[in-house]
Protein backbone atom coordinates (compact mmCIF):
# COMPACT_ATOMS: atom_id res chain seq x y z
CA UNK A 1 0.00 0.00 0.00
CA UNK A 2 1.46 3.29 -1.16
CA UNK A 3 -0.83 5.21 1.40
CA UNK A 4 -0.79 5.88 5.02
CA UNK A 5 -2.82 3.04 6.69
CA UNK A 6 -5.06 6.10 9.28
CA UNK A 7 -4.77 9.05 9.40
CA UNK A 8 -5.98 11.17 12.27
CA UNK A 9 -6.65 15.08 13.92
CA UNK A 10 -5.86 15.77 17.19
CA UNK A 11 -6.41 19.25 16.99
CA UNK A 12 -7.99 20.48 13.47
CA UNK A 13 -10.86 18.52 13.73
CA UNK A 14 -13.88 19.94 14.19
CA UNK A 15 -15.75 17.32 16.31
CA UNK A 16 -13.09 17.78 19.06
CA UNK A 17 -13.80 21.08 20.64
CA UNK A 18 -11.01 23.04 22.67
CA UNK A 19 -11.30 22.93 26.53
CA UNK A 20 -12.27 26.21 27.67
CA UNK A 21 -11.21 27.75 31.09
CA UNK A 22 -14.93 27.55 32.44
CA UNK A 23 -15.19 23.92 31.71
CA UNK A 24 -11.66 23.09 32.83
CA UNK A 25 -11.52 20.60 35.82
CA UNK A 26 -10.75 21.52 38.90
CA UNK A 27 -7.32 19.95 40.80
CA UNK A 28 -6.46 20.49 44.28
CA UNK A 29 -3.19 23.06 45.34
CA UNK A 30 -1.90 24.68 48.52
CA UNK A 31 -0.98 28.45 48.36
CA UNK A 32 1.71 29.81 51.11
CA UNK A 33 3.42 33.24 51.14
CA UNK A 34 6.36 31.69 52.64
CA UNK A 35 7.66 28.59 54.41
CA UNK A 36 7.08 29.22 57.88
CA UNK A 37 3.06 29.83 56.89
CA UNK A 38 3.23 26.66 55.15
CA UNK A 39 4.62 24.88 58.17
CA UNK A 40 2.38 26.51 60.62
CA UNK A 41 -0.34 24.47 58.45
CA UNK A 42 -0.92 20.75 59.26
CA UNK A 43 -2.24 19.96 56.05
CA UNK A 44 1.16 19.94 54.51
CA UNK A 45 4.24 17.44 56.29
CA UNK A 46 7.20 19.22 57.00
CA UNK A 47 9.89 17.77 54.51
CA UNK A 48 7.29 18.60 51.80
CA UNK A 49 7.13 21.95 52.69
CA UNK A 50 10.61 22.34 52.24
CA UNK A 51 10.89 20.31 49.11
CA UNK A 52 8.33 22.33 47.69
CA UNK A 53 9.31 25.87 48.56
CA UNK A 54 12.50 25.07 47.43
CA UNK A 55 11.60 24.15 44.00
CA UNK A 56 9.83 27.21 43.85
CA UNK A 57 12.60 29.42 44.47
CA UNK A 58 15.04 27.96 42.54
CA UNK A 59 12.90 28.39 39.41
CA UNK A 60 12.14 31.99 40.51
CA UNK A 61 14.82 33.55 38.31
CA UNK A 62 14.13 31.06 35.01
CA UNK A 63 10.49 31.76 35.01
CA UNK A 64 9.62 35.41 36.26
CA UNK A 65 8.72 37.90 33.83
CA UNK A 66 11.55 39.59 32.63
CA UNK A 67 12.42 43.58 32.53
CA UNK A 68 15.28 45.54 31.12
CA UNK A 69 14.50 48.98 33.22
CA UNK A 70 13.34 48.59 36.87
CA UNK A 71 10.80 51.62 35.82
CA UNK A 72 9.02 49.09 33.41
CA UNK A 73 8.84 46.22 36.14
CA UNK A 74 8.01 48.61 38.94
CA UNK A 75 4.96 49.72 36.60
CA UNK A 76 3.64 45.85 36.36
CA UNK A 77 4.34 44.92 40.14
CA UNK A 78 4.26 48.08 42.39
CA UNK A 79 7.42 50.17 43.85
CA UNK A 80 10.19 48.03 45.40
CA UNK A 81 8.35 44.89 44.30
CA UNK A 82 11.21 43.99 42.02
CA UNK A 83 14.31 42.75 42.06
CA UNK A 84 17.86 41.96 39.55
CA UNK A 85 18.33 38.93 38.04
CA UNK A 86 21.57 37.03 39.04
CA UNK A 87 21.29 34.50 36.43
CA UNK A 88 21.23 37.37 33.41
CA UNK A 89 22.36 40.27 32.04
CA UNK A 90 22.37 42.41 28.83
CA UNK A 91 24.35 42.18 26.15
CA UNK A 92 26.06 45.10 27.34
CA UNK A 93 26.25 43.87 31.42
CA UNK A 94 23.25 46.00 32.14
CA UNK A 95 21.05 44.27 34.84
CA UNK A 96 17.39 42.40 34.39
CA UNK A 97 14.57 42.51 36.40
CA UNK A 98 11.77 40.82 37.88
CA UNK A 99 9.00 40.76 40.11
CA UNK A 100 9.97 39.33 43.68
CA UNK A 101 8.91 36.08 44.23
CA UNK A 102 5.77 36.62 46.76
CA UNK A 103 4.48 33.04 47.78
CA UNK A 104 4.29 29.35 46.21
CA UNK A 105 1.98 26.93 44.94
CA UNK A 106 2.20 23.54 45.51
CA UNK A 107 0.42 19.84 44.31
CA UNK A 108 1.77 17.44 46.83
CA UNK A 109 -0.36 17.84 49.95
CA UNK A 110 -1.29 15.00 52.74
CA UNK A 111 -3.40 12.53 50.65
CA UNK A 112 -1.52 12.20 47.48
CA UNK A 113 -0.15 14.73 44.70
CA UNK A 114 -2.60 16.19 42.26
CA UNK A 115 -0.62 17.13 38.87
CA UNK A 116 0.13 21.02 40.09
CA UNK A 117 3.68 21.61 39.60
CA UNK A 118 5.43 23.51 42.46
CA UNK A 119 5.73 27.38 41.04
CA UNK A 120 6.47 30.89 42.80
CA UNK A 121 3.76 32.90 42.97
CA UNK A 122 3.83 36.91 42.49
CA UNK A 123 1.13 39.58 43.03
CA UNK A 124 0.87 42.49 39.79
CA UNK A 125 0.17 46.40 41.08
CA UNK A 126 -3.29 46.16 39.82
CA UNK A 127 -4.36 43.12 41.65
CA UNK A 128 -2.36 43.19 44.46
CA UNK A 129 -5.10 40.95 46.61
CA UNK A 130 -4.03 37.98 44.27
CA UNK A 131 -1.34 35.54 43.55
CA UNK A 132 -0.54 35.03 39.75
CA UNK A 133 1.92 32.51 38.52
CA UNK A 134 4.76 33.54 36.16
CA UNK A 135 2.49 33.16 33.29
CA UNK A 136 0.23 35.51 34.65
CA UNK A 137 -2.68 32.74 35.45
CA UNK A 138 -5.05 33.81 38.60
CA UNK A 139 -4.74 31.93 40.98
CA UNK A 140 -6.62 33.69 44.09
CA UNK A 141 -6.40 35.06 47.46
CA UNK A 142 -7.37 31.39 49.87
CA UNK A 143 -3.84 30.74 51.68
CA UNK A 144 -3.57 26.79 52.57
CA UNK A 145 -5.59 24.09 50.77
CA UNK A 146 -7.83 25.83 47.38
CA UNK A 147 -8.56 23.82 44.14
CA UNK A 148 -7.23 25.63 40.53
CA UNK A 149 -7.41 25.25 36.96
CA UNK A 150 -6.07 22.59 35.84
CA UNK A 151 -3.59 24.48 33.28
CA UNK A 152 -3.03 27.04 36.05
CA UNK A 153 -0.97 24.53 37.55
CA UNK A 154 1.08 23.57 34.58
CA UNK A 155 4.87 24.03 35.14
CA UNK A 156 5.44 27.79 33.99
CA UNK A 157 7.72 28.49 31.08
CA UNK A 158 11.46 30.00 31.27
CA UNK A 159 11.26 33.17 30.34
CA UNK A 160 13.35 36.24 29.19
CA UNK A 161 12.94 39.63 28.46
CA UNK A 162 11.74 41.22 24.85
CA UNK A 163 13.24 44.05 23.70
CA UNK A 164 12.04 43.98 20.26
CA UNK A 165 9.39 42.31 18.44
CA UNK A 166 8.44 42.42 14.56
CA UNK A 167 11.65 41.98 13.05
CA UNK A 168 10.43 40.05 10.66
CA UNK A 169 6.99 39.76 8.22
CA UNK A 170 8.03 42.71 6.34
CA UNK A 171 8.28 40.43 3.05
CA UNK A 172 4.78 39.02 3.71
CA UNK A 173 3.23 42.21 3.99
CA UNK A 174 4.12 43.35 0.54
CA UNK A 175 4.41 39.82 -1.84
CA UNK A 176 1.41 37.96 0.17
CA UNK A 177 1.37 34.48 0.76
CA UNK A 178 3.82 32.33 0.58
CA UNK A 179 2.68 29.33 -1.13
CA UNK A 180 4.67 27.34 -3.49
CA UNK B 1 -1.83 7.90 -16.58
CA UNK B 2 -5.68 8.69 -17.47
CA UNK B 3 -8.27 11.96 -16.29
CA UNK B 4 -11.56 10.34 -15.31
CA UNK B 5 -14.27 12.55 -14.85
CA UNK B 6 -16.38 11.31 -11.98
CA UNK B 7 -19.26 12.57 -9.70
CA UNK B 8 -18.32 14.78 -6.44
CA UNK B 9 -19.71 14.12 -3.18
CA UNK B 10 -22.24 15.87 -2.41
CA UNK B 11 -21.57 16.13 1.17
CA UNK B 12 -17.64 17.22 0.24
CA UNK B 13 -17.91 20.37 1.60
CA UNK B 14 -19.27 19.56 5.63
CA UNK B 15 -16.70 17.26 5.01
CA UNK B 16 -13.81 19.70 4.47
CA UNK B 17 -15.35 22.16 7.27
CA UNK B 18 -15.12 18.42 10.06
CA UNK B 19 -11.60 18.12 8.75
CA UNK B 20 -10.26 21.87 9.35
CA UNK B 21 -10.14 22.42 5.56
CA UNK B 22 -10.95 26.22 5.49
CA UNK B 23 -8.85 26.94 2.37
CA UNK B 24 -10.51 24.56 0.02
CA UNK B 25 -12.24 27.52 -1.95
CA UNK B 26 -9.84 30.99 -2.56
CA UNK B 27 -11.71 34.38 -3.72
CA UNK B 28 -15.01 32.38 -4.48
CA UNK B 29 -13.38 30.01 -6.96
CA UNK B 30 -13.09 26.20 -6.09
CA UNK B 31 -9.69 25.55 -5.14
CA UNK B 32 -9.98 21.47 -4.21
CA UNK B 33 -11.97 20.06 -7.11
CA UNK B 34 -13.21 16.35 -7.14
CA UNK B 35 -15.32 16.73 -10.19
CA UNK B 36 -12.45 14.13 -11.83
CA UNK B 37 -9.07 12.44 -10.83
CA UNK B 38 -6.09 11.06 -12.21
CA UNK B 39 -5.47 7.69 -12.59
CA UNK B 40 -1.56 6.08 -12.87
CA UNK B 41 -0.27 2.79 -12.60
CA UNK B 42 1.97 1.51 -9.95
CA UNK B 43 4.60 1.48 -12.07
CA UNK B 44 4.61 4.93 -12.92
CA UNK B 45 4.43 5.98 -9.49
CA UNK B 46 7.55 4.32 -8.48
CA UNK B 47 9.66 4.15 -11.71
CA UNK B 48 8.72 7.24 -13.45
CA UNK B 49 8.40 9.42 -10.44
CA UNK B 50 9.36 8.34 -6.45
CA UNK B 51 13.25 6.76 -8.04
CA UNK B 52 13.81 9.93 -9.64
CA UNK B 53 12.70 12.05 -6.77
CA UNK B 54 14.91 10.09 -4.26
CA UNK B 55 17.54 9.95 -7.31
CA UNK B 56 17.35 13.92 -7.98
CA UNK B 57 17.58 14.76 -3.95
CA UNK B 58 20.92 13.05 -3.48
CA UNK B 59 22.11 15.50 -7.09
CA UNK B 60 20.30 18.19 -4.69
CA UNK B 61 22.88 17.18 -1.98
CA UNK B 62 25.99 17.51 -4.39
CA UNK B 63 24.68 21.24 -4.97
CA UNK B 64 24.83 22.08 -1.67
CA UNK B 65 28.08 20.48 -0.83
CA UNK B 66 29.32 22.38 -4.11
CA UNK B 67 28.05 25.77 -3.50
CA UNK B 68 28.92 26.24 0.64
CA UNK B 69 32.36 25.05 -0.86
CA UNK B 70 32.73 27.52 -3.68
CA UNK B 71 31.48 31.26 -3.03
CA UNK B 72 31.33 31.78 -7.23
CA UNK B 73 28.16 29.57 -6.61
CA UNK B 74 26.46 31.23 -3.35
CA UNK B 75 26.78 35.13 -5.31
CA UNK B 76 25.41 33.29 -8.66
CA UNK B 77 22.21 32.12 -6.58
CA UNK B 78 21.96 36.11 -5.11
CA UNK B 79 22.15 34.55 -1.46
CA UNK B 80 23.69 37.59 0.66
CA UNK B 81 27.12 37.48 1.43
CA UNK B 82 26.83 38.31 5.31
CA UNK B 83 25.48 35.03 5.48
CA UNK B 84 27.66 32.53 3.93
CA UNK B 85 29.72 31.59 6.37
CA UNK B 86 26.32 30.68 8.51
CA UNK B 87 24.75 28.93 5.65
CA UNK B 88 27.60 26.73 5.03
CA UNK B 89 27.56 26.40 8.81
CA UNK B 90 24.04 24.39 8.75
CA UNK B 91 25.20 22.44 6.54
CA UNK B 92 28.47 21.11 7.68
CA UNK B 93 26.48 20.59 11.49
CA UNK B 94 24.38 18.44 9.53
CA UNK B 95 21.18 20.36 10.47
CA UNK B 96 18.34 18.10 9.53
CA UNK B 97 15.98 19.07 6.53
CA UNK B 98 12.46 18.20 6.40
CA UNK B 99 10.46 18.54 3.62
CA UNK B 100 9.79 19.86 0.40
CA UNK B 101 7.79 19.08 -2.74
CA UNK B 102 9.13 19.45 -6.25
CA UNK B 103 7.02 19.53 -9.31
CA UNK B 104 7.05 17.84 -12.40
CA UNK B 105 5.93 17.95 -16.19
CA UNK B 106 4.62 14.04 -16.57
CA UNK B 107 2.42 12.56 -18.78
CA UNK B 108 2.51 8.83 -18.06
CA UNK B 109 4.57 7.83 -21.89
CA UNK B 110 7.91 9.81 -20.83
CA UNK B 111 10.27 10.60 -18.67
CA UNK B 112 8.77 13.45 -15.54
CA UNK B 113 10.87 16.96 -15.92
CA UNK B 114 11.85 18.40 -12.87
CA UNK B 115 10.47 22.07 -13.74
CA UNK B 116 11.33 22.91 -10.00
CA UNK B 117 11.89 22.31 -6.03
CA UNK B 118 9.99 24.01 -3.82
CA UNK B 119 12.34 23.20 -0.92
CA UNK B 120 11.95 25.62 1.18
CA UNK B 121 7.92 26.48 2.23
CA UNK B 122 5.76 24.29 -0.05
CA UNK B 123 2.37 24.47 0.97
CA UNK B 124 -0.47 22.33 -0.47
CA UNK B 125 0.91 19.95 1.87
CA UNK B 126 -2.51 19.06 4.04
CA UNK B 127 -4.90 18.77 1.25
CA UNK B 128 -2.13 16.12 0.04
CA UNK B 129 -1.90 14.42 3.16
CA UNK B 130 -5.58 14.34 4.72
CA UNK B 131 -8.10 15.56 2.45
CA UNK B 132 -6.93 13.82 -0.28
CA UNK B 133 -6.69 10.16 1.66
CA UNK B 134 -10.50 11.20 2.38
CA UNK B 135 -11.55 11.34 -0.33
CA UNK B 136 -9.72 8.27 -1.60
CA UNK B 137 -11.69 6.27 1.45
CA UNK B 138 -15.28 7.70 0.78
CA UNK B 139 -15.00 7.38 -3.14
CA UNK B 140 -14.06 3.54 -2.40
CA UNK B 141 -17.14 3.31 0.21
CA UNK B 142 -19.77 5.09 -1.97
CA UNK B 143 -17.92 3.31 -5.36
CA UNK B 144 -17.12 6.51 -6.91
CA UNK B 145 -13.42 5.18 -8.06
CA UNK B 146 -13.02 1.06 -8.79
CA UNK B 147 -11.77 -1.51 -5.96
CA UNK B 148 -8.54 -1.66 -5.30
CA UNK B 149 -7.75 2.08 -6.02
CA UNK B 150 -4.49 3.12 -3.97
CA UNK B 151 -3.27 6.52 -3.49
CA UNK B 152 0.60 7.81 -3.53
CA UNK B 153 0.37 9.11 -0.23
CA UNK B 154 1.94 8.55 3.10
CA UNK B 155 2.56 11.49 4.17
CA UNK B 156 0.64 11.64 7.55
CA UNK B 157 2.70 8.56 9.09
CA UNK B 158 5.78 10.00 7.55
CA UNK B 159 5.49 13.03 8.88
CA UNK B 160 4.65 12.37 12.64
CA UNK B 161 7.24 9.61 12.43
CA UNK B 162 9.32 12.35 10.72
CA UNK B 163 8.84 15.16 14.17
CA UNK B 164 8.95 12.83 16.43
CA UNK B 165 12.34 11.50 15.82
CA UNK B 166 13.64 15.17 14.61
CA UNK B 167 15.47 15.54 17.90
CA UNK B 168 13.44 18.67 19.15
CA UNK B 169 14.41 19.34 23.14
CA UNK B 170 11.69 21.64 24.07
CA UNK B 171 8.57 22.75 22.65
CA UNK B 172 8.49 23.21 18.49
CA UNK B 173 7.62 26.75 17.66
CA UNK B 174 5.64 26.81 14.54
CA UNK B 175 5.23 30.29 12.37
CA UNK B 176 3.48 31.80 9.35
CA UNK B 177 2.97 35.34 8.01
CA UNK B 178 -0.13 36.86 9.69
CA UNK B 179 -3.14 36.74 7.09
CA UNK B 180 -2.40 34.56 5.27
CA UNK B 181 -5.63 31.67 5.54
CA UNK B 182 -3.23 28.86 2.91
CA UNK B 183 -0.46 29.42 5.61
CA UNK B 184 -2.31 29.18 8.45
CA UNK B 185 -3.41 25.92 7.32
CA UNK B 186 -0.16 24.69 6.45
CA UNK B 187 1.36 25.23 10.08
CA UNK B 188 -1.85 24.21 11.65
CA UNK B 189 -1.24 20.96 10.35
CA UNK B 190 2.05 20.45 11.17
CA UNK B 191 1.56 21.32 14.88
CA UNK B 192 -1.27 18.89 14.60
CA UNK B 193 1.37 16.17 13.40
CA UNK B 194 3.78 17.58 15.68
CA UNK B 195 1.08 17.15 18.99
CA UNK B 196 0.22 13.05 17.44
CA UNK B 197 4.52 12.95 17.53
CA UNK B 198 4.85 13.80 21.15
CA UNK B 199 5.66 17.36 20.75
CA UNK B 200 4.99 20.77 23.38
CA UNK B 201 4.26 23.40 20.51
CA UNK B 202 3.54 26.85 20.13
CA UNK B 203 1.90 28.41 16.98
CA UNK B 204 2.68 32.09 16.66
CA UNK B 205 2.84 34.50 13.57
CA UNK B 206 6.46 35.52 12.04
CA UNK B 207 5.87 39.08 13.15
CA UNK B 208 5.37 38.58 16.58
CA UNK B 209 8.84 36.98 16.98
CA UNK B 210 10.82 39.18 19.61
CA UNK B 211 14.68 39.25 20.19
CA UNK B 212 15.71 39.57 23.97
CA UNK B 213 19.22 40.98 25.34
CA UNK B 214 21.18 38.10 24.76
CA UNK B 215 20.12 37.93 21.34
CA UNK B 216 18.29 34.89 21.52
CA UNK B 217 14.21 34.73 19.55
CA UNK B 218 11.21 34.58 21.84
CA UNK B 219 8.00 34.06 21.48
CA UNK B 220 4.91 35.90 22.54
CA UNK B 221 5.43 34.63 25.90
CA UNK B 222 8.80 35.84 26.15
CA UNK B 223 10.15 32.19 25.63
CA UNK B 224 12.83 31.59 24.06
CA UNK B 225 13.17 29.74 20.82
CA UNK B 226 14.83 26.87 20.59
CA UNK B 227 13.30 25.24 17.64
CA UNK B 228 11.76 26.51 15.01
CA UNK B 229 9.32 25.45 11.43
CA UNK B 230 8.86 29.26 9.64
CA UNK B 231 6.47 28.66 6.72
CA UNK B 232 8.06 32.26 5.54
CA UNK B 233 11.29 31.99 2.98
CA UNK B 234 14.89 32.24 3.95
CA UNK B 235 15.37 34.63 1.46
CA UNK B 236 12.57 36.76 2.73
CA UNK B 237 14.10 35.88 6.71
CA UNK B 238 17.92 37.25 5.56
CA UNK B 239 16.48 40.65 3.98
CA UNK B 240 14.40 41.42 7.26
CA UNK B 241 15.62 43.44 9.82
CA UNK B 242 16.20 40.84 12.44
CA UNK B 243 18.37 38.51 9.93
CA UNK B 244 21.72 39.84 11.70
CA UNK B 245 20.32 37.84 14.76
CA UNK B 246 19.80 34.83 13.29
CA UNK B 247 23.87 33.38 13.31
CA UNK B 248 23.92 33.65 17.16
CA UNK B 249 20.20 33.15 18.52
CA UNK B 250 20.94 29.84 19.38
CA UNK B 251 17.64 28.37 17.56
CA UNK B 252 17.31 25.66 15.25
CA UNK B 253 15.64 26.81 11.57
CA UNK B 254 13.35 23.94 10.10
CA UNK B 255 14.11 24.30 7.14
CA UNK B 256 17.85 24.54 7.81
CA UNK B 257 19.76 27.86 6.13
CA UNK B 258 21.29 25.25 3.49
CA UNK B 259 17.74 25.07 2.06
CA UNK B 260 18.19 28.25 0.49
CA UNK B 261 20.26 27.17 -2.16
CA UNK B 262 18.13 24.65 -3.00
CA UNK B 263 14.79 26.90 -2.78
CA UNK B 264 16.28 28.77 -5.36
CA UNK B 265 15.60 28.83 -9.22
CA UNK B 266 19.44 28.60 -9.61
CA UNK B 267 19.29 25.01 -8.69
CA UNK B 268 17.89 24.19 -12.01
CA UNK B 269 21.03 25.21 -14.00
CA UNK B 270 22.96 24.00 -11.33
CA UNK B 271 21.96 20.36 -11.67
CA UNK B 272 21.92 20.75 -15.41
CA UNK B 273 25.73 21.40 -15.17
CA UNK B 274 26.60 18.71 -13.07
CA UNK B 275 24.36 15.99 -13.80
CA UNK B 276 23.46 17.55 -17.59
CA UNK B 277 21.93 14.50 -19.51
CA UNK B 278 19.94 13.35 -16.73
CA UNK B 279 15.77 12.27 -18.01
CA UNK B 280 14.36 14.22 -15.46
CA UNK B 281 16.57 17.10 -15.71
CA UNK B 282 15.62 19.85 -18.35
CA UNK B 283 18.76 21.64 -19.68
CA UNK B 284 18.33 25.31 -17.52
CA UNK B 285 21.19 28.16 -17.43
CA UNK B 286 21.76 31.48 -15.61
CA UNK B 287 20.89 34.05 -18.24
CA UNK B 288 23.68 35.74 -18.37
CA UNK B 289 25.37 32.37 -19.59
CA UNK B 290 26.68 31.97 -22.98
CA UNK B 291 25.73 28.59 -23.49
CA UNK B 292 22.18 29.58 -22.91
CA UNK B 293 22.08 30.43 -26.40
CA UNK B 294 21.58 26.44 -26.80
CA UNK B 295 17.35 26.69 -26.26
CA UNK B 296 17.38 28.64 -29.03
CA UNK B 297 14.64 31.39 -29.30
CA UNK B 298 11.65 29.15 -27.62
CA UNK B 299 12.18 28.42 -23.53
CA UNK B 300 11.07 29.23 -19.67
CA UNK B 301 12.39 32.35 -18.41
CA UNK B 302 12.37 32.22 -14.48
CA UNK B 303 13.32 34.67 -11.47
CA UNK B 304 16.11 33.51 -9.16
CA UNK B 305 12.77 33.71 -6.42
CA UNK B 306 9.19 33.37 -7.23
CA UNK B 307 6.49 32.28 -5.71
CA UNK B 308 3.30 31.04 -7.49
CA UNK B 309 4.43 31.04 -10.74
CA UNK B 310 4.69 34.76 -10.95
CA UNK B 311 7.05 36.38 -13.26
CA UNK B 312 7.85 33.40 -15.35
CA UNK B 313 7.88 34.02 -19.24
CA UNK B 314 6.84 32.22 -21.51
CA UNK B 315 9.29 32.73 -24.45
CA UNK B 316 8.08 31.19 -28.12
CA UNK B 317 9.79 31.78 -30.99
CA UNK B 318 11.27 35.34 -29.81
CA UNK B 319 7.65 36.16 -28.42
CA UNK B 320 7.54 36.41 -24.67
CA UNK B 321 4.52 35.95 -22.60
CA UNK B 322 4.12 36.74 -18.58
CA UNK B 323 1.47 34.54 -17.34
CA UNK B 324 1.15 35.82 -13.93
CA UNK B 325 2.49 39.58 -12.95
CA UNK B 326 4.14 39.90 -10.16
CA UNK B 327 7.23 42.33 -8.41
CA UNK B 328 9.74 38.92 -8.57
CA UNK B 329 12.89 39.44 -10.54
CA UNK B 330 15.53 41.80 -9.24
CA UNK B 331 17.81 38.90 -8.75
CA UNK B 332 18.22 37.37 -11.60
CA UNK B 333 16.77 35.07 -14.53
CA UNK B 334 17.70 31.82 -15.38
CA UNK B 335 16.69 30.12 -18.30
CA UNK B 336 15.25 26.38 -18.66
CA UNK B 337 13.81 24.12 -22.04
CA UNK B 338 10.33 24.59 -22.78
CA UNK B 339 8.62 21.65 -21.59
CA UNK B 340 4.79 21.79 -21.59
CA UNK B 341 2.84 20.52 -19.70
CA UNK B 342 0.40 17.53 -20.53
CA UNK B 343 -2.84 18.50 -21.87
CA UNK B 344 -5.59 16.09 -20.31
CA UNK B 345 -9.03 17.95 -21.74
CA UNK B 346 -8.11 21.38 -22.10
CA UNK B 347 -6.28 20.97 -18.65
CA UNK B 348 -2.31 21.08 -17.95
CA UNK B 349 -1.66 19.11 -14.40
CA UNK B 350 1.71 19.04 -12.91
CA UNK B 351 2.70 16.75 -10.62
CA UNK B 352 3.98 17.62 -6.89
CA UNK B 353 5.89 15.11 -5.47
CA UNK B 354 6.61 15.53 -1.66
CA UNK B 355 9.78 14.30 0.00
CA UNK B 356 9.68 14.05 3.60
CA UNK B 357 12.88 14.03 5.56
CA UNK B 358 14.69 13.25 1.69
CA UNK B 359 12.39 10.24 0.94
CA UNK B 360 9.45 10.21 -1.55
CA UNK B 361 6.15 10.22 0.90
CA UNK B 362 3.56 11.29 -2.03
CA UNK B 363 2.00 13.65 -4.55
CA UNK B 364 -0.47 16.11 -5.25
CA UNK B 365 -1.78 17.25 -8.78
CA UNK B 366 -2.43 20.87 -9.32
CA UNK B 367 -4.50 21.49 -12.74
CA UNK B 368 -4.64 24.95 -14.55
CA UNK B 369 -6.12 26.21 -17.78
CA UNK B 370 -2.98 27.76 -18.67
CA UNK B 371 0.32 26.10 -19.20
CA UNK B 372 1.77 27.91 -16.44
CA UNK B 373 0.72 26.33 -12.96
CA UNK B 374 -0.24 29.41 -10.91
CA UNK B 375 -1.88 29.90 -7.32
CA UNK B 376 -5.14 29.69 -8.76
CA UNK B 377 -4.61 26.13 -10.02
CA UNK B 378 -7.16 24.07 -8.88
CA UNK B 379 -6.17 20.44 -6.89
CA UNK B 380 -7.58 17.51 -8.33
CA UNK B 381 -7.14 14.05 -6.44
CA UNK B 382 -5.91 10.69 -7.71
CA UNK B 383 -5.65 7.13 -7.36
CA UNK B 384 -3.14 4.16 -8.32
CA UNK B 385 -5.08 0.87 -10.02
CA UNK B 386 -3.25 -1.00 -12.30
Amino acid sequence: MKRSKSIGLVMMSASIFALTACDEPAVDAAVFQNLSQCLANGDVEREQCEADYQAAKSQHAQVAPKYTSQQDCEADFGAEQCETSSQHQTQSGGSIFMPLMMGYMMGSMLGGRSGVASQPLYRSKDDAKSYRTADNKKVGNQIGRTQVAKSTGARPIAKTSTLARGGFGARARSFGSVAG
Amino acid sequence: MQRIPVAEREDWKETAVEHGFDFHSIDGDPYWDESAYYRFTLRQIEDDLEDPVEEIENFCFAVVERAVADEEVLRRLAIPETYWDYIAGSWNRQEKNFYGRMDFSYGGTSPAKLLEYNADTPTALYESSIFQWVWLEQALERNIVPEGCDQFNSLHERIVETLANFGIPGPLHLACAAGSEEDRGTVAYLEDCARQGGLETVLMEIEAIGIDPAGRFTDPDDRVIDTLFKLYPWEWLLAEEFAAHIPKSGTVFMEPAWKSILSNKGLLPLLWEMFEGHPNLLPAYFEDDPRASALGDTFVRKPIYSREGQNIDLVRQGATETLHPGDYGQEGHIVQAFHPLPEFDGNYPMAGCWVVASRAAGMCIREDKILVTGDDARFIPHVILD
